[in-house]
């Protein structure tokens, strides 16, 4: 082992590594302590074991490798820590030097490296791999080294929509103006994330439907793959990463808005100067791309800032009672918190109503949720006792990843709560 | 060292699931929250309940095993690491809010339960636990008894052992013992809870605890004072107590943390000053109003700023930069000493000048910060344990402030407890009548001395 070389990511996270004072002020706020009880869960506990890999008193074992993908990087430590640790950096640091030195398994190997990159390939692999749900898949925690292909593991005992018959990017057109007679304001790309591609085309299609209707102009670059959020950020592979982020950036060229229905892949692709950029073209290429990028939400609020009389209930939504899951991507790392709030107090014909904890976990987490299922349905049963308790019938939130979570969430404890994308609720 | 076959027996008790044993799990229980100790254990485990303990202990006891119990490991005396190796014992997987009764005014939770989220609970009832460690957000119930804790709080409010109405603790040798009861007048027998209270988890283990409670206060009010002298800040609070006001909380810090005040303070102030007194009063709103309209004016006369917090927003902002300090400051050097001692109020002003001054003689970097209004303080000395020299001045330095403290009736430590940190000062600081009494308590208690062996008053003599 050569430490200088494969410490890379880490040594860039240094100070955070450093800069945690073992004080514990993580352990009320971390989602996974808050189950498992032991140290290894919780951010103190993870910096340590870094600093003991770091020092050579641990080797990067499978349980070191354990403790580190034992984390939903839901940033709630970090924002609970006074010396300001960005326990997430080092968390993701750590799983792309293991990685490093130790290489993906099989298959993740197969499938981040090869697959999702491919997006039309990866589609049809989606697909081919959904008739085999409940054959390859983990059911409970342990039996990852069984697992084939990522999306299809979510769906495996889980109850989840099926994969759409017809994705997204073929049902809609490349590019979408606005209806005859309305002028176009704004022209925004659009990413659609895997989910949305895959599994939630209507969304797609009606965020597209909204835009148009309010005069943004909507491009939909065929050229975009996955954000690249479970390959760098999950399994460490910052290689694949980085061909992941060019593809983005290549294809948004031109665009002055990038428009987002996924927390996730929004924080993600802003995250790729943080974590892939490896040269100074990369940094500045990955700076500017960020600056663009948006949440719907954040785009509709605060630049189009649409009156509130733009935004109607859809006719089936009419007289229900709605609450808000914050997405932890959303809130915590995008730092958009007001305005789905403005978005839903503007809808008068359903009843909003708060719930406690909104923006705490759900548990979904991507890759650690087929890592560790069991832990993940823990931590998705408190959430669950808290939309139960605001009486809604409808929880809306912003990330269809989310929005899986609370789906199978919800269906295995029988509750007759729909779960939609705060867009859907738009007319 | 413990075997494979015991480990296995371990296992057999209290579930595979419950017995850590990887090296990355000794690792994660070797610690505190300080960078002066660490040592691994040979095993953890984490029992469910009391049973759990108990059989836990029975069988560490016939095999003089050592246990030390650990909670949220957020104690700064080193009394949660397991120095003799053995078995780290840990309560968090025993974290049940049993019951809040708010007639009795009082609450039984189980050890692992962590102060934070007891205190949410205590907010939707109207209720107020006022021990208030500044480690809420990671200390556990059990700690929290174990070490007798306060905060800032306990100016007006006193501290843990003044809550405590009944525990439940597992002795060494498994036996499970009620002590106490429910309510707030008790004089059966001897007040053994309190021996159990700040005991280190050198007694027994503490597997439940009966809480005294208060109705929340319905009004509060924090006040800013900024003083360019340390000691002047000292007089503005002997002038307040003098006054006849009782502040729930008088608390204090240096211009070494002032950075957590920036935006909420004019940089002018923050630039030229030494010292931020926080105040603040509680109950009804007119008394809270009155009260604090006092102080304002007892502080402007030598304060350099004084501001009252508009609202409650802008009182936990100053509050939440008070509670960052110590992480605050321990990220400022490889290695921090930092001490807790206890002087009575009128000596304070007195003892920060001899502690300034033998920071200067040390040519050591000192913080001072604390609980000024109940003369309990932290001096923190910033230094690198890499640095033998500078490390060895900054320990002179410590050890010279905590003789101030003593010479001027004070104690060795406040709150943090005795651990490994302050075992060296304890031949001086007690009786020596009172340690041989501690010493024949623990033999009758743990004769074969199987709990945290090596804390408090053993030194290397006992240790045989
Ligand atoms: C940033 C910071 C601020 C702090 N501020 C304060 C403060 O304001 N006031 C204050 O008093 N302390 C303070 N502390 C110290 C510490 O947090 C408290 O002493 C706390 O109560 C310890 O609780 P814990 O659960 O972490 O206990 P641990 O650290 O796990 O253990 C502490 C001791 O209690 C024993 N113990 C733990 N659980 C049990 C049990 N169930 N039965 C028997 N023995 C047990 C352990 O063996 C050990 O000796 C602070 C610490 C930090 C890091």
């Amino acid at each position: 082992m050569k430490p200088d070389l494969s410490f890379e990511q880490i040594e860039r996270f240094k100070a955070d590594l450093e800069k945690c004072t073992k004080c514990g002020f993580c352990m009320s706020a971390c989602p996974v302590y808050r189950e498992e009880k032991i140290e290894s869960s919780v951010a103190r506990g993870k910096i340590m074991l870094v600093r003991a890999w770091l020092s050579g008193e641990l080797t990067p074992t499978d349980e070191m490798a354990k403790a580190l993908n034992k984390c939903t990087l839901c940033m709630a430590c970090a924002q609970s820590c006074p010396a300001g640790t960005q326990v997430p950096s080092v968390v993701t640091a750590a799983r792309a030097d293991k990685a490093g030195q130790k290489g993906l398994s099989f298959p993740y190997n197969l499938v981040y490296r090869w697959l999702l990159p491919r997006r039309r390939l990866f589609g049809y692999s989606v697909r081919f791999a959904s008739w085999f749900q409940g054959i390859f898949l983990p059911r409970t925690e342990g039996s990852i080294r069984h697992l084939s292909y990522f999306l299809s593991a979510l769906g495996q005992g889980r109850h989840i929509p099926e994969i759409a018959p017809k994705f997204l990017r073929q049902s809609v057109p490349e590019i979408n103006p606005p209806p005859d007679g309305v002028p176009v304001k704004f022209t925004v790309g659009y990413f659609t994330g895997c989910m949305t591609d895959f599994v939630f085309p209507e969304l797609g299609q009606k965020i597209i439907r909204f835009l148009n209707r309010n005069g943004i102009k909507v491009v939909m670059p065929r050229g975009q793959g996955c954000c690249g959020a479970p390959v760098f950020l999950g399994a460490g592979d910052f290689k694949t990463g980085r061909k992941m982020a060019d593809a983005n950036v290549r294809a948004f060229k031109n665009l002055d808005y990038i428009i987002t229905d996924c927390a996730t892949c929004a924080s993600a692709m802003k995250d790729y100067v943080k974590f892939l950029a490896d040269t100074d073209e990369r940094k500045q290429a990955y700076t500017e791309y960020a600056a663009r990028i948006k949440d719907v939400t954040e785009f509709l609020v605060d630049i189009a800032k649409l009156p509130d009389s733009a935004y109607r209930v859809a006719p089936e939504f009419k007289g229900k009672t709605v609450t808000w899951h914050e997405p932890c991507h959303l809130g915590r790392y995008l730092g958009v918190k007001e305005q789905p709030g403005k978005i839903l107090k503007a809808l008068s014909d359903i009843k909003f109503v708060e719930m406690a904890d909104a923006d705490q976990c759900c548990g979904m987490a991507g890759t650690f949720s087929i890592y560790f299922y069991d832990l993940s349905k823990q931590i998705a049963d408190r959430k669950v006792a808290n939309i139960q308790a605001t009486g809604a019938d409808i929880v809306t939130t912003d990330c269809p990843g989310c929005q899986i979570q609370l789906i199978d969430s919800l269906t295995r404890h029988g509750l007759p709560v729909q779960v939609r994308h705060i867009m859907e609720l738009l007319e | 060292m413990i075997d494979a076959r015991q480990i296995e027996q371990l296992r057999k008790i209290i579930g595979k699931e419950n017995v850590l044993t990887s090296p990355e799990d000794m690792v994660s229980y070797s610690y505190d929250a300080m960078n002066l100790w660490a040592h691994k254990p040979d095993c953890v485990v984490l029992p469910v309940d009391a049973a759990g303990i108990s059989a836990v202990l029975k069988f560490a006891n016939e095999n003089n095993i050592p246990v030390t119990p650990r909670g949220g490991g957020t104690n700064v005396s080193g009394g949660s690491i397991p120095i003799k190796g053995g078995i780290v014992l840990v309560t968090t997987r025993i974290n049940r809010i049993i019951e809040i009764n708010k007639t009795n005014l009082n609450a039984t939770v189980e050890p692992g339960v962590i102060l934070q989220d007891f205190n949410n609970a205590l907010t939707k009832e109207g209720l107020f636990f006022p021990p208030d460690p500044q480690s809420a957000a990671g200390c556990t119930m059990g700690g929290v008894v174990a070490e007798n804790s306060g905060g800032p709080s306990c100016l007006k409010y006193g501290v843990t052992k003044q809550y405590v109405l009944g525990l439940e603790v597992v002795l060494a040798d498994g036996r499970i013992v009620k002590l106490g009861g429910l309510t707030p007048k008790n004089r059966t027998g001897y007040e053994l809870m309190m021996l159990f209270t700040g005991s280190e988890g050198t007694l027994g283990i503490i597997s439940k605890i009966t809480l005294r409670l208060l109705p929340a206060p319905k009004a509060e009010k924090t006040v800013v004072a900024v003083f360019t002298d340390v000691a002047v800040a000292g007089e503005a609070v002997s002038e307040i107590i003098a006054a006849g006001i009782l502040p729930a909380k008088i608390e204090f810090v240096d211009n070494w943390t002032f950075d957590k005040f920036r935006g909420l303070l004019p940089d002018k102030t923050l630039d030229t000053c030494q010292v931020i007194l926080l105040i603040q009063v509680d109950g009804l709103k007119e008394t809270v109003e009155a009260e604090a309209q006092q102080i304002f004016s007892l502080c402007k006369k030598t304060a350099a700023e004084v501001k009252v917090a508009g609202d409650k927003v802008e009182a936990v902002r100053y509050w939440a930069a008070r509670s960052a300090h110590f992480s605050d400051i321990s990220s400022r050097a490889h290695t921090i000493v930092n001490d807790d001692v206890s002087v009575p109020r009128d000596k304070i002003v007195e003892f920060i000048k001899r502690g300034q001054e033998a920071a200067r003689r040390f040519d050591v970097p000192l913080s001072f910060a604390g609980h000024i209004g109940d003369g309990n303080f932290h001096p923190v000395v910033l230094t690198d344990s890499r640095d033998k020299e500078h490390f060895a001045r900054a320990h002179q330095c410590v050890d010279e402030i905590i003789e101030i403290a003593l010479s001027l009736g004070g104690v060795i430590s406040g709150e943090h407890g005795i651990g490994l940190e302050k075992k060296r000062f304890m031949k001086k600081a007690m009786d020596p009548v009172a340690i041989e009494i501690m010493k024949k308590i623990k033999d009758v208690l743990d004769p074969r001395h199987i709990l945290n062996p090596g804390k408090i008053w053993e030194d290397e003599a006992d240790e045989t």
